[in-house]
């Protein structure tokens, strides 16, 4: 098998749950920080982590308001970030295609 | 073991971006407030004794703009209580989803509350055209919403399908019923059906939480 589309996997991506995030964010146009922590069922603490690791990598753009007097933040894929989703997924797709034909 | 990881893994990926786009804010409250609202407007529609075409059309118009109302500001409470943006993108999907089907609804009604409507009693066949219409609208709704919603749909659907089919052979048979009747019918279907599926929501749900 030629390992060069697992070597090629975005590894700030490839982590669980940055990747659950990912998916989230790439079906919506945007989610707010409570959105995501229910639907994943992680701590306050972890997915902060989580999204703090993908902002910096340019993938997620974070927006502040209030809504009805109280502070909302919402979370959204960058260009670059759906670009890298993108190369993630046709890249897992790759895998699955090798293995299949064998080689 | 390569293959299955990246399957899983993909698999994985298509469950997370299909739940992100699923609707479930407040449900069963909204479901049992809609049916509430359907009973109790039945009840007073046949107290009242509202029998004129046009009156049962603008009653049940008004009825259904309450209904609209109240569900609207418990959709709000349930977005500032979770810290949610209110017109997120599964809402904004499913108000899309409901919007044609509730137009027609509301244009039959107008065409059928009409002064020139030549025979009142064929406001009978508004409640079960009504209940497709609305069977429709919950059905596209489901496809962003969680699986039964399609299901409850479906009921509306064959429901107001049977009523048709009765009301053409007893138009037939032996004319219609009386109108106040007709508030019966809304109730039950508007009203019976939302309370029995707004239950079935609220201990499901209950369970899954407390699970």
């Amino acid at each position: 098998m030629n390992p060069e589309p697992f070597l090629q996997l975005d590894r700030v991506i490839h982590e669980k749950g940055r990747l659950a995030i990912m998916s989230l964010l790439a079906a919506s146009p945007q989610l707010s920080f409570t959105e995501m922590r229910d639907t994943l069922n992680m701590t306050d603490g972890n997915i902060t982590a989580h999204l703090r690791t993908l902002q910096e990598a340019g993938y997620v753009s974070m927006t502040k308001e209030f809504q009805g007097g109280r502070p909302l933040t919402t979370f959204a894929l960058t260009s670059p970030g759906r670009k890298a989703f993108t190369n993630y997924i046709n890249l897992l797709e790759q895998i699955v295609q090798q293995t299949k034909s064998g080689k | 073991m390569t293959q299955n990881w990246a399957t899983e893994h993909l698999q994985a990926i298509r469950t997370l971006m299909e739940r992100s786009a699923i609707y479930r804010r407040a449900l069963a409250p909204i479901t049992l407030l809609v049916g509430s609202i359907g009973a109790v407007a039945a009840a007073i529609g046949w107290l009242v004794g509202i029998e004129s075409h046009r009156g049962f059309g603008l009653y049940w118009i008004a009825v259904c703009l309450v209904a609209l109302a109240g569900a609207f500001l418990l959709v709000r409470r349930q977005a500032l209580k979770d810290a949610e943006p209110f017109w997120s993108s599964p809402t904004r999907r499913v108000a899309q989803a409901l919007l044609p089907p509730f137009l027609v609804g509301l244009v039959a009604c107008v065409l059928m509350a009409l002064p020139r409507w030549r025979e009142p009693l064929q406001i009978w066949w508004l409640p079960p055209i009504w209940m497709v219409l609305y069977g429709c609208a919950l059905h596209a709704a489901g496809f962003f919403m969680p699986r039964g919603m399609k299901l409850f749909g479906w009921g509306f659907v064959l429901s107001g399908c049977a009523i048709l089919a009765l009301l053409n052979q007893r138009s037939y048979a032996s004319g219609m019923p009386a109108i106040v009747n007709a508030h019966w019918l809304m109730g039950a279907t508007f009203g019976g059906f939302h309370l029995a599926y707004g239950a079935y929501l609220h201990f499901t749900e209950k369970r899954k939480n407390e699970a």
